[in-house]
């Protein structure tokens, strides 16, 4: 009896030490902190480096190496991404690419957040634009500027709207690799038979909701556009360009402000008269392609990155028009980023960055924009011949191309996953279960700052 | 000279090579135990002590570093703006956790009177009852969004052939609770349709024989015989679905995804938001323990009841 109590007593200590040695640790691992910790190295072996040798890249690969990217490219995309990745071993390079496919944006966020507890992670990944911030504020990237610099890569190719979107404090962490904006699929044939005009303001919107509605009795036969209520990305822009301030200098919300709770309970009216649908919950995004495809809806906000997919499932031409504006005419960058988690060794950091520079390459540029749906993120492609095939295969993103120099960063907090589901659930609230508005968006600007003040 | 070491220790008796002997036997039992034991402290034991630390510090999982906090998320937790939404996660799982348990026990019971027959026919049927238990819930999970689509899933067709009103199942607050519940049924019943026939197959025939020469109908021989006898096998449900449904998230995470408007946000998928949508894994450590106590406490409070009023003849 008094051995088992001393065997389970000694096992009892040595799992309160392990776990308290733990924390010691990882307390010392406080004072250096992930993201600085791995510049100060990057600085530091660069110089030793450079003083071996003054030429040739200090990131440069010395001997065969294989690394894993994660993606969330699905199976459609297989065919491309391998072409690529195949055009990319073709080269000189020491580097073998693996492409791994991991889930949606959400799913792959979860794997590589526990790969990155488990000190596995991979050597290249995407990520979804809204993660950028908290995986910044984390040091979970690599910071690209010595890498940028040692080899000279045009980064500034990208347009700077782009670059804050991949940035965190000022530091490129990632490169906008597959990026889409905010546009209104709408009707062709039905604008042209009816003569429908879309709206390129705010205030246009009430004569385009006419124009495009049709209501008789109450009764809604054809949505004028359909608000994707599931996620706030697609709304929030109209707020913006209207002066409203999501997040203030001051860190609070200005959501419960007048000019926002104005931009909110117009939705409220449009969606009260039948003209426009919310769609919110389960199927929601199911529900609004449908309803698109059936002719049931005149346009739909969605993201440019689905425009093959609409032209796919429609029988009439489909037109797509960028956002209307207000005080400004911007819209916001969707899509992901491809970065290299600052956890791994040098050499696994070498091969990574040779894998990104060549994903980012204006040779590929254009094939991912082509074979995606995704649009070209660097401005040299522009102007080429490939740009302008481009062009004529998908006309309707001359909408997106007459606007890149518009298309702007997401809000940037690592709150904002938090202020997005209070903001996109209180708005529904309001408009589907008519809810009154300024309560609802009382409460949830107060939800919101609580959130915030926690950063 | 062996001899003689044996007659200088004189304690060595009888009585004491007994106690040496058990001694080793005892060492030799623990040892059997220790890789499972190790097993347990590696994968159970130590995670919940980590947690217990996580709970204490400002980590977001991907940070390297994480400072102290004190009980700053406890704080959150019980005296900021967590509470609410913890209240209202709490009244949420309670709500599913206490339909789930009427279903299985209720629903169970009579598919198990339904089907306790050994024709070939039930012998047929039985599997098919079971079945659902075994697959997926993200599979089901997806079937299930679609019978329950407000536009074109079959339950609304149904309905309107009825002439009743459709509803927006998965999408209004007021029902999605009950969508979840449909797939959970569908699921939960044969399975415990199975273990009460195999209850009620080990209740010995001579209980019937002599409620017959009595002159009881079936409902008091349900009544007073079978239903009495079954207990051990409902307290078995009742515990097992206890625990099981407190801590459901994959058929929420699949057909709601916590919505609409926090509706469906039970505990255990709140903790995930917490820690892999909001990046708040020192918060959701919090919900975590507090939920493990609760739960704790709620299967204790059970087990000490089953213990009173429970009838093991069977």
């Amino acid at each position: 009896m008094r051995i088992k109590r001393g065997i389970a007593l000694l096992l009892a200590m040595i799992l309160c030490l392990a776990v308290f040695t733990g924390c010691g640790e990882k307390g010392k691992e406080d004072e250096t902190g992930g993201k600085s910790k791995n510049t100060e190295v990057v600085d530091k072996e660069d110089k030793e480096d450079k003083d071996e040798s003054q030429e040739g890249s200090p990131y440069e690969v010395t001997e065969p190496i294989t690394i894993e990217w994660w993606h969330a490219q699905e199976a459609q995309y297989a065919e491309l991404i391998d072409s690529v990745v195949e055009q990319f071993h073709e080269t000189d390079t020491k580097v073998t690419l693996e492409p791994v496919y991991q889930g949606s944006y959400t799913e792959l966020n979860e794997k590589l957040i526990a790969a990155l507890a488990a000190d596995t992670a991979p050597a290249l990944s995407v990520a979804n634009t809204p993660y950028v911030a908290e995986y910044g504020a984390s040091g979970v990237c690599e910071v690209l500027t010595p890498y940028i610099e040692a080899d000279d890569f045009d980064i500034d190719d990208f347009g700077i709207g782009l670059i804050e979107s991949s940035s965190y404090d000022g530091e490129p962490i990632s490169l906008p690799f597959l990026i889409s904006t905010q546009v209104m699929y709408y009707n062709k044939d039905m604008a042209e038979a009816e003569g429908i005009e879309l709206p390129e303001t705010w205030d246009e919107m009430d004569e385009f909701m006419d124009a495009a509605a049709k209501v008789t009795n109450g009764e809604t036969e054809r949505f004028a556009t359909c608000v994707p209520g599931w996620d706030q990305w697609y709304f929030e822009t109209y707020y913006r360009n209207s002066g409203v301030e999501i997040v203030t200098s001051d860190n609070t919300t200005d959501l419960d402000g007048s000019k926002a709770m104005e931009i909110a309970e117009q939705f409220k009216k449009w969606y009260k008269e039948g003209k426009i649908d919310w769609c919110y919950g389960t199927g929601a995004s199911t529900n609004m392609r449908q309803a698109f495809f059936d002719g049931k809806a005149f346009s739909v906000m969605h993201t440019s990155s689905l425009y093959e997919m609409y032209v796919e499932n429609c029988d009439f031409e489909v037109g797509m028009h960028y956002y209307p504006g207000a005080d400004t005419r911007y819209s916001e960058v969707g899509g992901c980023v491809l970065l290299m988690p600052a956890k791994n060794d040098q050499k696994v950091k070498n091969a990574a960055w040779e894998a990104m520079k060549f994903l980012m390459s204006k040779d590929v540029n254009m094939q991912w924009a082509d074979g995606s749906g995704y649009m070209p993120t660097r401005k040299s492609v522009l102007e080429t011949e490939e740009a302008e095939a481009f062009l004529e295969k998908k006309p309707a993103f001359q909408a997106v191309f007459d606007n890149l120099d518009n298309i702007k960063p997401r809000i940037q907090h690592p709150a904002y996953p938090a202020l997005s589901k209070i903001w996109l659930d209180s708005m529904a609230k309001a408009i589907i279960e008519d809810a009154d508005m300024t309560a609802t968006m009382e409460e949830a600007a107060k939800l919101i700052n609580e959130a915030l003040a926690d950063y | 000279m062996i001899q003689t070491k044996k007659e200088i220790r004189p304690a060595e008796t009888g009585a004491s090579k007994t106690v040496n002997y058990r001694r080793r036997e005892s060492i030799k039992d623990f040892m059997c135990v220790v890789p499972a034991l190790v097993f347990l402290i590696i994968f159970v034991y130590y995670p919940i002590v980590h947690l217990f630390k996580i709970s204490f510090t400002d980590w977001n999982l991907i940070r390297d570093s994480y400072k102290y906090v004190g009980l700053k998320n406890y704080k959150w937790l019980f005296k900021g703006s967590g509470f609410d939404v913890w209240l209202a996660s709490l009244k949420v799982t309670l709500r599913y956790t206490i339909a789930e348990i009427v279903i299985t026990i209720v629903g169970g019971l009579l598919l198990a009177l339904l089907f306790n027959h050994t024709s070939k026919a039930f012998n047929f049927m039985r599997p098919i009852v079971f079945m659902p238990k075994y697959i997926a819930v993200a599979t089901s999970g997806v079937v299930f969004i679609w019978i329950l689509h407000k536009d074109y899933g079959v339950l609304n067709q149904a309905l309107k052939s009825l002439g009743l009103k459709p509803l927006p199942w998965l999408v209004s607050e007021k029902t999605a609770l009950k969508g979840v519940l449909m797939l959970t049924a569908w699921r939960v019943m044969g399975y415990s349709m199975m273990l009460y026939i195999s209850a009620m197959n080990s209740i010995s025939v001579d209980y019937y024989e002599a409620a017959d020469l009595d002159g009881a109908n079936g409902f008091k021989k349900f009544w007073y015989i079978t239903l009495p006898l079954l207990s051990p096998m409902t307290i078995f449900i009742l515990v097992t679905t206890f625990i099981a449904s407190m801590k459901v998230f994959q058929s929420i995470d699949v057909m709601t995804g916590g919505g609409p408007y926090n509706a469906t946000n039970v505990m255990v998928f709140w903790i995930y938001s917490l820690a892999f949508e909001e990046f708040r894994v020192d918060r959701a450590a919090v919900v975590s323990i507090i939920f493990f106590l609760i739960l704790l406490a709620c299967t204790a409070l059970t087990l000490k009841i089953s213990e009173k009023s429970v009838n093991y003849d069977a």
